[in-house]
């Protein structure tokens, strides 16, 4: 309990260095903030324009009054308006997060629905063929960049073989099928960077258990070999593959935000791309924080399945 | 080393492809001729014209200059600025240490795309940008690496030497522990590479990386989307380009770390279990002993040939009996007994003998007839309770395990009846020790709980390996009694190995004496004690003055199953040694035992 408690507290104060960071990127850039915004290609921007930025993002103030509203601003969720069309940033969050969650949740659970098996089955069988093809398919599929996979996932069953469609949305209350066919790529191109590291890892760490003594005394035990391997090769095995899936979401954090391109996902990605292209700073900061706020949660889950996993961390 | 070849030279052509590409004679990457747009083929133009009737094979080689360029250029940046932060953090510890370290952790907490957006706003598209992103993205490898390495090299003997020496603080750090740690970072540095080309290629992708007109494989795959339908082939050329150098640089980042870590050597192949020598008969005292091993040889495959690790072992134990199997560490008494459990890891094998238990070779016997017999007829108590118990599950539910795997019980009646085993073994309060982990026991109190889960299903034969090696001496006495105690109630037969004679004189009747996976002498401990036959016994019963005490006094230790004398394999340890102990000697029957000594009648 104790360790829960501390836990969360180290998640709360990391929540709070990630804002704190995103508040001052915008403040260690050289130069006036709002005249290198509105600065494209060299050319002097119009100084009215932006004496009204400066404005709007309250960068005439003290830099501390600053920090402080920034701060209580987010204790309320509240972002700010976007300096494109003055739509409330968290009411777009709201609306797309949603949607960017079921491609990580749809993602993750192809991954390691995937993974898990195939590397017990290969660390079993450490050397065999199925062994040799699985870490080379793992191999091809981690040097794949996720974008590189969604085209030519495209361009193989969209395009020649006209299988699936290139993508798009639909909701899920509209059409349930069509909701989810359309989710099945994007899903299986978010999938892919997780799960050649899941079947990596997992792979090494049930070699290792494998040659443990208490795999050696379940087995004189005379469990049977399902039972052994269920027991005290793969639960073992899962401790360290825990922390490598939580370390990995960044990564796929970052990939969605590719997919969601590839496959006109409309999840947070589009409203975040427009934004970084616009020069949108308070969009892009709203999304980078809750995205990285979802990282550190996602962490914070993983850690605390990890003292599930293994009693010697929460009771020691 | 050969690991390396592979992936290093795919990865030196593809950047000295890039480095060549000015002196190529290749055209302009970024002279559009709209005219040629999407031509298949031209002279000059071997892979064609992409949308704006540029060349793609120059665009590729060119485009992997602009990644590169960026990735290595990011990389070196963060390899300079993160390694001179880990040196004086890790040299100078406090304030200096928690800034610099923490600073780089901070960084972690962001997914990297989205922090590299983050500054991409900011500072607006341009390779440039995408130098400082990735720079700040793998700084904190670079800073964690060197500065474990620091802590670690610090405490080594030559840094204190130099430091003692008086040198200055600079050219330690430079001199002494930079060279030292040189591998991690190295290998830091390529994955920091390769890492870099797939952000520099998605950013390009997402048209926020390198600006065009400047080819990138990134923006050549964005740009050949569009125009997928009409001409895949510019699709694929930059995905493969990218992909193989991505691939390449992983391969050799795993080789660089293998070769960095020199651990885990090449697994021996499997060796094939060659035709099985007919045993002998052996004289056995008791028509019906309960298990009777006779001929038994194990073999190893190792990159240099099969060892034999246990080569034509025989002994027999009878019911309510212990017999002690002893020697020095090496003698082959354990892989002995794990043969008999059939539990020899998979690159060991038994080549030969047979081990009759209950009237069934259970070295003949299916897997599945096995296992049952495992943990039910005969059971098997380790050296080490500490790793030997599952660190994950409380040892009730280990102990109940053992129930079930036997027995159809109910989990509850299965507890239940862990608890009272726990009781059984002298466990106070047991209830509440069942529901303990395994590290909350003491060393003493997790054996108990092995023999527990070993006696669970009343076994006829109970083999201990060890059984109090590895706790301390106060306790090494209770677990005995505890062994000896069980064995009077439940009538099993019991192997105890083990390399303390104290412990044979105490608990034993029969001995088996090991020394270089032989048996050199058998017999009752009674005669045995009073009367050793072989040399070698004799040297361990010289070197017990009284108690329980390792065997020391023997000059040098047991060879290496790869270097076995030919003749007899005590010979250079043996003060009795002739010229004759030259030829092996074989296992000569002595009155009521056994005595592997061409000698044995002159020196008795």
């Amino acid at each position: 309990m104790l360790y829960v408690a501390k836990r969360l507290a180290v998640s709360l104060l990391l929540i709070w260095v990630v804002a704190t960071v995103v508040f001052m990127t915008l403040h260690m850039v050289p130069g006036d903030p709002a005249e290198v915004l509105l600065s494209t290609g060299g050319t002097s921007p119009d100084p009215y324009a932006v004496a009204e930025l400066r404005e709007k993002l309250g960068l005439d103030r003290p830099l501390l009054v600053q920090y402080a509203e920034f701060l209580e601003r987010l204790t309320r969720f509240d972002l700010g308006n976007s300096l494109v069309d003055d739509y409330p940033v968290a009411e777009e969050i709201a609306l797309r997060l949603p949607r960017t969650l079921e491609l990580i949740l749809a993602g993750t659970l192809i991954a390691v629905v995937i993974a898990l098996p195939t590397a017990t089955y290969a660390a079993l069988h450490a050397g065999g063929a199925f062994d040799r093809a699985a870490s080379a398919t793992a191999a091809v599929l981690q040097a794949l960049p996720v974008f590189v996979l969604g085209t030519l996932l495209i361009l193989l069953l969209a395009q020649w073989l006209r299988w699936m469609p290139a993508g798009g949305y639909v909701p899920l209350a509209q059409d349930p099928g069509r909701h989810f066919l359309l989710l099945l790529l994007p899903a299986v191109a978010v999938a892919k960077g997780l799960a050649a590291t899941v079947f990596r890892m997992a792979r090494a760490s049930v070699l290792d258990q494998l040659s443990r003594d208490h795999v050696r005394t379940a087995r004189a035990k005379g469990l049977t070999q399902g039972r052994v391997m269920r027991r005290h090769v793969v639960r073992n095995a899962m401790i360290p593959v825990t922390t490598v899936l939580g370390l990995q979401m960044g990564t796929l954090l970052g990939g969605t935000v590719l997919v969601e391109y590839v496959f006109n996902w409309p999840g947070l990605s589009t409203p975040l791309l427009r934004a970084v292209e616009g020069r949108d700073y308070p969009m892009v900061v709203g999304i980078v924080l809750v995205v990285s706020g979802l990282f550190l949660l996602i962490n914070l889950v993983m850690d605390l399945l990890y003292a599930v996993l293994d009693p010697r961390i929460s009771r020691s | 080393m050969k690991r390396l070849l592979f992936p290093g030279a795919l990865v030196a052509s593809i950047v000295l492809v890039a480095l060549a590409a000015p002196i190529l004679g290749l055209p302009d990457p970024v002279r559009q001729d709209v005219s040629n747009r999407l031509a298949p083929y031209l002279p000059g133009s071997p892979l064609g014209r992409d949308e704006f009737g540029r060349d793609v094979l120059s665009r590729i080689i060119w485009g992997a200059r602009a990644s590169l360029g960026v990735a290595f250029t990011s990389a070196l940046i963060a390899g300079i600025v993160g390694t001179l932060l880990g040196l004086i953090a890790g040299w100078f510890r406090g304030t200096v240490e928690f800034i610099s370290v923490r600073i780089a952790d901070v960084v972690l907490c962001f997914p990297p795309i989205l922090l590299a957006l983050l500054v991409v706003t900011l500072l607006g598209p341009g390779a440039s940008t995408l130098i400082l992103v990735l720079s700040i993205l793998y700084l904190p490898g670079f800073v964690r690496v060197t500065y474990a390495e620091v802590l670690s090299a610090g405490r080594q003997d030559y840094v204190e030497a130099v430091r003692a020496l008086g040198a200055p603080t600079p050219r330690i750090l430079l001199r002494t522990v930079l060279p030292n740690i040189a591998g991690p970072v190295l290998v830091q540095f390529s994955l920091a590479v390769a890492a870099a080309v797939v952000v520099e290629s998605g950013l390009s992708f997402l048209g926020l990386g390198v600006v065009p007109p400047t080819p990138s494989w990134g923006l050549m795959i964005r740009g050949a989307r569009a125009t997928m339908e009409q001409a895949p082939l510019y699709l694929l050329y930059p995905c493969l380009a990218l992909t193989l150098t991505i691939l390449s640089m992983n391969l050799l980042c795993d080789a660089l770390r293998d070769a960095v870590d020199r651990k885990g050597g090449a697994r021996a192949p499997r060796l094939r279990a060659v035709d099985r020598i007919l045993p002998g008969l052996f004289p056995a005292r008791d028509p019906a002993p309960l298990l009777e091993v006779q001929a038994l040889t194990v073999e190893i495959a190792t990159p240099s040939g099969p060892i034999r690790p246990v080569e034509d072992v025989a002994f027999t134990v009878r019911a309510g009996e212990t017999l002690a199997i002893v020697g020095e560490s090496g003698s082959g008494k354990s892989i002995t007994a794990t043969a008999v459990m059939g539990l020899l890891p998979p690159v060991a094998q038994v080549v030969a003998g047979i081990a009759r238990f209950e009237g069934r070779d259970l070295l003949d016997l299916p897997e599945e007839e096995r296992r049952k017999l495992r943990g039910g007829a005969i059971a098997m108590v380790f050296q080490d309770p500490m790793s030997s118990l599952n660190p994950v599950h409380r040892v009730g539910d280990q102990v109940a395990e053992a129930i079930r795997a036997h027995r159809e019980v109910s989990a509850a009646a299965a507890s239940q009846e862990a608890v009272d085993l726990l009781k059984r073994v002298g466990i106070a309060d047991p209830e509440r020790r069942a529901r303990a982990y395994p590290h909350e026991l003491s060393g003493g109190m997790r054996q108990r709980v092995m023999i527990a889960m070993a006696i669970a299903n009343r076994p006829r034969l109970l083999i201990a390996d060890e059984p109090t090696t590895a706790l301390d001496v106060t306790v090494q006495a209770g677990i005995l009694d505890l062994l000896a105690q069980l064995r009077r109630e439940t009538g099993m037969g019991v192997i105890l190995i083990t390399h303390s004679l104290g412990v044979v004189a105490e608990t034993a009747e029969e001995v088996v004496v090991m020394y270089a996976a032989q048996v050199v002498e058998r017999g009752t401990v009674a005669e045995v004690f009073a009367r050793p036959l072989h040399p070698y016994t004799r040297a361990l019963l010289a070197a017990v003055p009284e108690g329980e005490a390792e065997p020391e006094g023997i000059p040098g230790v047991v060879p290496r199953p790869d270097s076995w004398p030919p003749g007899c394999r005590f010979a250079p340890r043996c003060s009795f040694a002739t010229a004759a102990c030259e030829r092996p000697p074989l296992l000569e029957q002595a009155g009521e035992r056994l005595v592997r000594c061409i000698r044995w009648k002159e020196l008795a």
